[in-house]
């Protein structure tokens, strides 16, 4: 039987991680994921979870212990934030091209200078490109489920890949929420154990992993994991599917729709700032305003089709923007090339801008949601947006 | 071409001058909820708290040939008490004095 | 929106932590009961691993879903409830307070000597003081709720509960019988309650 518990987007984590299973933990103490471990150790120690657990000496520590206990058959799991998840860096690509499907929590932070603690995307967004899995949590209950769904897609043998599940740092890690908890019947079924196959680590079967090639076996390197993107999105729709079928949940894989019924103008968001979206679209319809929210699940495998087709129907979209690319083509954030790309060969397309909102743990309020409508608003009339990036709460009146 | 409101605004490249003395943005002497009492009579300079204090609370006054307690920012932490050779600190409750008020608007 | 009743509470690192996060916890389990939707969370930027520092623990309680929920502090606090006394000294803990605030605090002094060091203290509705210490005897002393963690020892074993006794009386923002459910020292929570003394002001 499926139990409410009130809890952080931390102890959520924690409660997934325990009922998956996990082999092996690698921990490292920042803030704001830290609870995370905290809550692991705890149940390691109480005997509520059979699990090794290692404390690393630093994050590129983390990831490389998890690499190899990966590679030897173990469902594994760590985490940072902020700096620390740049500080592995170099172990990502390794992790991913001997594809092996380590899971990571990343309760997101600033990165510094200076040591600032709160929200913004750029930490695990600098990490995009190192073909992992990657998607944002808008509450403690959806970084719940996505961590059972991310070792679902991960391990299954179409895909074995790595995955960042992601959560907005103290919004979502640090502020309780209802959780229901299902019992481990219920993901049990969900979630098979790890079979790693025939690359796993086993003295009686001696293995090398990651001998060096020429270059020109280089490319092929890449288009192996290039293709296991491509067949990705039929993997995920699968897990979804039963994810709620088991659950009694209602998650779209990719893309959730808001009061986009007869929507003129869109915010498209991801991360925990979608909740008070969701409150902003319904006030703005109480005022007449046709608003509607498309939130996005995952980032990587960005949903190209999904976002083209669903954005495609409105007027003007404004991706609220809760990352930094510096010098990147619309100089703003991470997702409007990306959502322009997805647009380009369509025959209709929307006005789309961004809107620069949230980084550094900055609080995007309702009033703030409100704003960004109006230029849009005015975006529609006029037939043209004014600039690709808007500074929100910054902007020149 | 942006309006950045004064309380929000960050020096260039997030670089701004060390405290030298004192740090007035870290004002601690709301930490404590005791603080150390001097009696001077039984006081011998022995500069132990002078010494031990972590946050270099007791400075000696060489004119006054006595040591001198910083209200602003003393924790009572107490260790000086705890150090003194002569049975001249002891403790009291803070709400006992109505000087030495800090009152500040946040923590810090 | 439904209006959301914002209570501050005012506590020391360390040594008072776990106490404030009780009284912040205590609070809002007990709303949960009443059906009300509710937040309790610390303070982000407070950091709570020094010994005596000043630190603030937040509750709201609302009878419709909170839509501003990640506004970092209280800005319009109704009820200010310090656990440990001197920190009058040391806070403006009236900072945002609107004429009628409520203001409870943990001292075994009479109402009239703490408003000695609240120079605003006449915009109050009431203040009211319960002697927790000498109630309780002691203060919890637990890490493992903070920073977004699971409270593994329970609530309200130490100050906290007389703290919420005389929250319910003072205020009346929840039942003394939803708090009774969610403490662990009921005797506490009862003569906390009964022993606050309450002192109007306006």
């Amino acid at each position: 039987m499926a139990k409410e518990m009130t809890l952080s987007g931390c102890a959520a984590t924690a409660q997934a991680v325990k009922l998956a299973k996990v082999d092996v933990i690698c921990s490292y103490p920042i803030r704001p994921y830290t609870a995370a471990m905290m809550e692991l150790a705890k149940m390691v120690a109480e005997g509520e979870l059979d699990a090794e657990f290692i404390h690393g000496e630093g994050e590129h520590a983390q990831l490389s212990v998890v690499y190899g206990a990966s590679a030897a058959g173990a469902r594994t799991f760590t985490g940072s934030s902020g700096v620390g998840v740049t500080y592995a860096m170099e172990v990502y690509s390794p992790i991913s091209g001997a594809r092996l499907p380590v899971q990571m929590m990343i309760a997101d932070r600033a990165l510094d200078p200076p040591g600032d603690f709160g929200s913004e995307h750029t930490d695990a967004m600098s990490c995009r490109d190192q073909g992992w899995l990657m998607g944002w949590a808008e509450s403690p209950q959806e970084a719940f489920d996505n961590h059972l769904i991310n070792y679902r897609i991960g391990e299954d043998r179409r895909v074995m890949l790595p995955q960042f599940v992601c959560q907005d740092g103290y919004f979502v890690s640090h502020i309780p929420g209802k959780v229901l908890v299902p019992d481990q019947g219920q993901v049990d079924e969900f979630l098979p154990p790890y079979d790693p196959g025939s690359h796993v680590l086993d003295p009686k079967k001696p293995m090398s992993h990651g001998p060096q090639i020429r270059p020109d076996q280089g490319t092929i390197m890449d288009l192996q994991r290039a293709q296991a993107f491509l067949d990705l999105p039929a993997v995920v729709k699968e897990a979804i599917d039963d994810f709620n079928r088991i659950f009694k949940r209602s998650y779209a894989p990719f893309v959730e729709e808001f009061m986009t019924d007869g929507a003129e103008i869109v915010f498209f968001i991801m991360g925990g700032h979608a909740a008070t979206a969701r409150h902003a679209v319904r006030h703005l319809r109480e005022q007449g305003v046709k608003a509607g929210m498309v939130k996005l699940r995952f980032v990587r495998p960005f949903p190209t089709r999904e976002v083209g087709e669903v954005l495609s129907r409105f007027k003007a979209v404004g991706v609220v923007e809760t990352s930094t690319s510096y010098g990147g083509s619309m100089r703003g954030g991470n997702l409007l090339p990306e959502v322009r790309a997805a647009l380009y060969a369509l025959p209709r397309r929307p006005l789309t801008t961004s809107f620069m909102a949230g980084l550094g743990g900055d609080v995007v309020s309702l009033k703030d949601f409100y704003w960004m409508a109006g230029i849009l608003a005015g975006a529609v009339q006029a037939g043209k947006v004014g600039k690709t990036v808007y500074w929100t709460g910054l902007e020149r009146a | 071409m942006f309006d950045i409101p004064q309380e929000r605004a960050v020096p260039f490249g997030c670089v701004t001058p060390a405290p030298v003395g004192e740090q007035p943005m870290m004002i601690t002497g709301n930490w404590r909820e005791y603080r150390p009492v001097i009696d001077h009579e039984k006081c011998n300079l022995c500069m132990n708290c002078v010494i031990f204090c972590p946050d270099a609370c007791w400075q000696l006054d060489d004119a006054e040939e006595q040591v001198v307690w910083n209200a602003k920012y003393c924790k009572g932490c107490l260790v000086c008490v705890n150090e003194c050779s002569h049975d001249a600190l002891g403790k009291a409750y803070e709400l006992d004095f109505p000087d030495g008020v800090v009152r500040l608007e946040k923590p810090f | 929106m439904a209006h959301v009743h914002e209570i501050t509470i005012w506590t020391r690192g360390v040594v008072k932590d776990k106490e404030g996060r009780d009284v912040a916890n205590g609070l809002a389990r007990a709303a949960d009961r009443e059906g009300k939707f509710t937040q309790a969370f610390d303070n982000y930027v407070d950091l709570p691993d020094r010994v005596n520092v000043p630190l603030r623990k937040y509750a709201r309680i609302s009878d419709a879903d909170i839509e501003m929920k990640y506004d970092y502090e209280n800005e319009k606090p109704e009820v200010v409830v310090v656990v440990d006394a001197t920190i009058v000294k040391g806070i403006n803990v009236l900072r945002g307070v609107e004429r009628g605030g409520l203001l409870v605090v943990n001292t075994n002094r009479a109402p009239k000597e703490i408003l000695k060091f609240i120079p605003n203290g006449s915009t109050l509705k009431a203040i009211a003081c319960v002697d927790a210490n000498g109630i309780a005897g002691s203060s919890t002393v637990d890490f493992s709720g903070t920073e977004g963690g699971v409270d593994a020892v329970g609530l309200g074993s130490g100050i906290a509960a007389p703290l919420l006794g005389a929250v319910a009386r003072t205020t009346g923002l929840v039942k003394l019988g939803s708090l009774a459910a969610v403490v662990k020292s009921t005797s506490a929570l009862q003569q906390g309650y009964e022993s606050v003394v309450i002192e109007s002001l306006s």
